[in-house]
């Protein structure tokens, strides 16, 4: 029985073979197989990594070379790790990917590290930004950011502009615990001592009770750190509403401080200083033309998030793999021509660790102002190609 | 609050053949026949046997028990850090983990079946979901063992029997599924016909007067409860063994109410309803995940709500009044 | 102890934004016997509605609001008249289910036409402001939520003790067979009941959108917390959930203001103890005590 259905397959591959081969002779498909939340709570960056691969193609054409680059989308819905790790085991097998990417959290990464090894297909993460994750398969790259790297400028820049404490607020799940660590040390390396530090529970969003234990410790900042949506858009609203700001505290954070969360908190948020690897208006030539591209695309203004940015780099990646390898490469081949890569990004120039395969960018301090009536970050500090420092702080750590 | 209208089906012997009994057979040559044509789709074919294992669990507790839950993802999650947590610190032999993990869940639903089952209606699906969240915030703190909100990964799983490598492709893990979801699937098959699963009938349709006939109605409760809880632990050490990966996903609210929604979808107390309600909701979410990912959603709550409303078998009730018909019989509740 | 009076007042606000979304589930599933999950939906909704009539159209926050709380209570009734009333004879699975249904639909459609992101904030400027309360600045919104809570409990009592659609309410929940056997024309009551209880939830939604954020989510992450408030307060019980209600704000803030390490435990600890010492909650109304 087997057999005949092979035979029954061989045959059709070979109809099928020749039939292609009459329309053109060398044009083939590379596929990128893409694994995002498009469902659920997260679903936001599913929306802007799918919108910045469209307008990268619509831009660019679908084609390198004659070689079609196609994109096929999966739903990992709420961080259902255990799916998303099916999905990868289906897009390498069932859809022959050459490339996969996406995953919006580390877990999703991390599920499907043991699929990768095995079957070598080169990965692009596009999230996920817990430090080990490159380290769990030799065909992970990372074109997002590490949460260390991102956050480690800014206990440094506080510490030189004048505070001297401060209290650290996180969501208690692991990003929220690097990032809280991150910080307290790179701010009392500068002299600055965290007076007090709160976990807050994921689920919760009504945050008076902490805002104002953070209000009885009288610190001079207030560092904080939630997944983006409603419990930072809550925490930045209840920091205002209490009064912190108006007692004189500085907001500080990273992500929850992106533009596209900007109008959620309203004025607010202005004057809080975040910490980020990507600055929306920045007024490099490739950011605007990122930006047009992307209200060509959507058909409106458009607001990018660091998401939406990795994707589009991960689109110059994939399309530098196979204008210089060609249709057809092994992941080896792959991983090793990516990692040498710079690519000019709309965020600054980046490049990679070639040992760690993990990114290497720049770290931008921004406030958060008023301009011509619309509510931006504006960089006050650049520093320039930041490792991740955990990786350097742990060489060993598997 | 079913109503008594439904007459219990006659009980037929056991050991007498029919050929209408030929049809029990078809779900699991199904099975095996896709194993055959489906290269790339094991995994798919894993992910719905697992599911509709749960769902299963979930029909014994809930459709044949009359037990409301909107926990039983405590179970699944249960028995999927377990037989992690075993295979990594005690011993990866996949089947000693699954026994493990079935056991703990079982004994978890023991215990708390006896403390909760004394209650009905929304106190009992009140006290459910609060067991599945405070499992949720135990794992989530117990980062240590559970590896918390990264999920607990680094599970390596020694063959089966130690004959059997578990492969990227899936293949030993669609066979090890299927033979565990047929075992259990027998075990749920005798005891709803057994006089204890009638007697859960008798409960669901009147406590009052099961009580009043002298059925230890709460211990029969209870049993059935750990029963299912076991049986959904196993559902959810499956998941381990064959992703290599617990996330705290598999103790959500979510998690529970999807269950509940494919055996809906399948129609309750059928046994075979959950085997059509998974496959559904699986392979609706992995097209409309495929077409666009916006719409599933969309796709499952429309479909919820139209069963509810007209087809109150669910799936296997629409398959039964087509054969009816077709056998020119009148419409006639055959659920057992 | 003016750290004791903020609990107070931080936890009472939060559980009046609880008691108002809330009371009207718990009035309708006393009532009507429906485990009604898709309640949380319309709260989202009602929230929805006035976000947009305010940033697009610029509509004040209070007429905002209560336009919300009609539109939320139009919705239900709708509901209510297609697809609750087949549900009164079906048992609680399909309740839960179709509920759930109801939900994913309010998720996937306002995720499609609004979009994933949480909505801005539409306490006005006014509202957004620190008072002085004698023993230090305070927040107004909060004050705001405690005074409209306070004034909707007593609106809520007054039609429920003191008015005949009241007294015919209570009688109906005690003993809805007798209800219907003395004549009273329940299924009126429960349409009136429900369309009352969503419009509650859509003004609850809009108005303590700063407490809890508006996001598609939403129908479901804050669902657990509505059903809390019903069953300790025990279902049917207009003063039950009050008292409910403004424990959990108070005991849950309290809680993480003391012990934030326990956040998560402490809540769901208490409600699983009481609900194993008293399964009909606090003050269950008189058919179930």
């Amino acid at each position: 029985m087997k057999r005949v259905w092979a035979a029954t397959t061989i045959a059709a591959m070979m109809v099928g073979a020749s039939v292609a081969g009459v329309s053109s002779a060398y044009a083939d498909v590379v596929k990128f197989g893409i694994i995002m939340p498009f469902s659920g709570p997260f679903a936001v960056l599913g929306k802007q990594a799918k919108e910045a691969v469209e307008a990268f193609q619509k831009l660019n054409g679908k084609t390198v070379n004659g070689h079609e680059i196609q994109v096929i989308w999966r739903d990992e819905g709420a961080g259902d790790a255990a799916k998303t790790r099916q999905f990868a085991e289906e897009l390498i097998l069932r859809e022959k990917v050459n490339v996969l990417g996406g995953f919006a959290l580390t877990p999703d990464a991390l599920a499907v590290a043991e699929v990768i090894s095995e079957a070598q297909t080169p990965t692009v993460i596009l999230n996920a930004a817990t430090s080990i994750i490159p380290r769990k398969s030799p065909y992970f790259i990372r074109i997002s950011m590490t949460a260390a790297q991102y956050i480690s400028p800014l206990g440094g820049w506080a510490t030189k502009n004048g505070v001297k404490t401060a209290y650290t607020m996180v969501s208690d799940y692991g990003p929220g615990i690097d990032m809280e660590g991150e910080f307290t040390s790179s701010f009392e390396r500068g002299g600055g001592k965290v007076v007090g530090k709160d976990r807050v529970p994921l689920n919760v969003t009504d945050f008076a009770p902490y805002m104002e234990r953070a209000l009885q410790s009288k610190a001079d900042a207030l560092f904080i750190f939630a997944p983006g949506g409603a419990p930072s858009v809550a925490m930045v609203r209840e920091f205002e509403r209490r009064g912190l700001k108006q007692a004189g505290m500085k907001l500080m954070g990273s992500g929850e401080m992106q533009e596209i969360f900007l109008p959620s908190f309203g004025d607010s948020v202005l004057g809080a200083i975040s910490s980020n690897h990507y600055t929306e208006s920045n007024q490099r030539p490739e950011n605007i033309a990122f930006r047009k591209a992307l209200n060509d695309s959507t058909g409106r203004e458009a607001v990018p998030d660091i998401v939406a940015v990795a994707a589009w780099d991960g689109m110059q990646l994939v399309y530098a793999t196979v204008k210089s390898l060609g249709p057809k490469f092994t992941g080896d081949q792959a991983i090793d021509f990516m990692k040498k890569q710079t690519i000019n990004s709309p965020r600054g120039p980046v490049s990679f660790d070639p040992k760690e395969r993990d990114i290497i960018q720049n770290v931008y301090v921004r406030e958060v102002r008023k301009v011509d009536g619309k509510v931006i970050n504006v960089d006050i500090a650049t520093v320039e190609q930041v490792r991740d420092p955990w990786k350097d702080n742990n060489p060993n750590a598997k | 609050m079913t109503p008594i209208t439904q007459n219990p089906p006659a009980a037929v012997p056991a050991q007498s053949f029919r050929p209408s009994m030929l049809w029990h057979a078809l779900p699991w040559a199904l099975a095996i026949g896709i194993y055959f044509i489906a290269d790339g789709y094991h995994g798919l074919g894993t992910n719905i046997m697992i599911w509709i294992l749960f769902a299963v669990s979930l029909d014994l507790a809930l459709g044949y028990g009359g037990i409301i839950t909107l926990g039983h993802a405590a179970f699944f999650g249960a028995g999927a850090y377990c037989a992690g947590i075993f295979a990594i610190h005690v011993n990866n032999d996949p089947l000693l983990g699954l026994l493990v993990a079935t056991l703990f869940a079982g004994l978890l639903g023991f215990i708390t079946g006896m403390l909760i089952l004394h209650t009905r209606g929304e106190t009992l699906l009140m006290l459910t979901l609060a067991i599945a969240a405070l499992l949720y915030e135990a794992a989530n703190h117990a980062r240590w063992l559970t590896g918390g909100d990264d999920g607990l990964s680094g599970i390596r799983v020694a063959p089966v029997l130690g004959l059997f490598r578990f492969d990227l492709w899936g293949k030993t893990a669609y066979l090890y599924t299927l033979s565990v979801l047929f075992v259990w699937f027998v075990i749920a098959f005798f005891v709803v016909r057994s006089p204890f699963g009638r007697s859960l009938d008798g409960i669901r349709q009147n406590a009052k007067r099961m009580r009043a006939i002298g059925t230890p109605v709460w211990w029969r409760l209870v049993a059935m409860y750990a029963l299912s809880a076991a049986m959904a632990g196993t559902a959810g050490a499956l998941m381990a063994q064959t992703t290599r990966i617990v996330g705290l996903s598999s103790l959500e609210l979510l998690t529970s109410g999807v269950v509940a929604v494919m055996l809906v979808l399948g129609g309750e107390r059928r046994l075979y309803g959950a085997f059509i309600g998974a496959t559904i909701y699986v392979i609706v979410q992995d097209l409309a995940g495929a077409i666009s990912p916006f719409i599933w959603m969309f796709v499952i709550g429309f479909l919820l709500i139209v069963i509810v409303l007209f087809f109150e078998g669910g799936l296997m009730g629409i398959i039964d009044d087509v054969v009816n018909r077709l056998k020119g019989r009148g419409r006639k509740d055959q659920r057992s | 102890m003016t750290q004791f009076l903020t609990i107070l007042l931080d936890g009472t606000s939060y559980g009046m934004v609880l008691f108002i979304i809330s009371v009207g589930l718990t009035v309708t599933m006393g009532l009507m016997r429906v485990v009604n999950l898709a309640h949380g939906a319309f709260a989202m909704i009602g929230g929805y509605i006035a976000t947009v009539l305010v940033l697009k159209l610029g509509v004040p926050f209070l007429l905002a609001t209560v336009l919300a709380a009609i539109a939320a209570g139009i919705l239900g009734g709708l509901a209510e008249i297609t697809v609750y009333r087949p549900l009164y004879r079906k048992g609680e699975l399909p309740q839960v289910l179709l509920t759930i249904g109801l939900c994913f639909v309010a998720i996937a459609a306002l995720t499609f036409f609004v979009g994933p992101t949480p909505l801005p904030a539409i306490v006005p400027a006014w509202l957004d402001q620190m008072v002085d309360i004698g023993f230090r600045l305070y927040p107004a919104y909060r004050l705001f939520l405690i005074v409209v809570g306070g004034l909707l409990a007593f609106i809520v009592w007054l039609i429920i003790e003191r008015s005949l659609f009241g007294a015919r309410l209570r009688a109906a929940v005690d003993d809805p067979q007798m209800a219907r056997s003395v004549g009273m024309d329940v299924s009126r009551m429960f349409t009136i009941t429900f369309v009352g209880g969503c419009a509650l939830a859509g003004f609850g939604g809009a108005v303590g959108a700063g407490v809890l954020p508006l996001e598609p989510f939403y129908a479901l992450r804050y669902l657990v917390y509505f059903l809390i408030v019903v069953a300790v307060g025990g279902m049917g019980s207009f003063r039950g959930s009050l008292v409910a209600a403004l424990a959990i704000g108070i005991i849950d803030t309290a809680g993480r203001y003391t012990v934030p390490q326990f956040g998560g435990f402490l809540l769901y600890l208490l409600v699983f103890a009481l609900l194993l010492w008293r399964p009909n909650g606090l003050l269950p109304p008189k058919s179930v005590a």
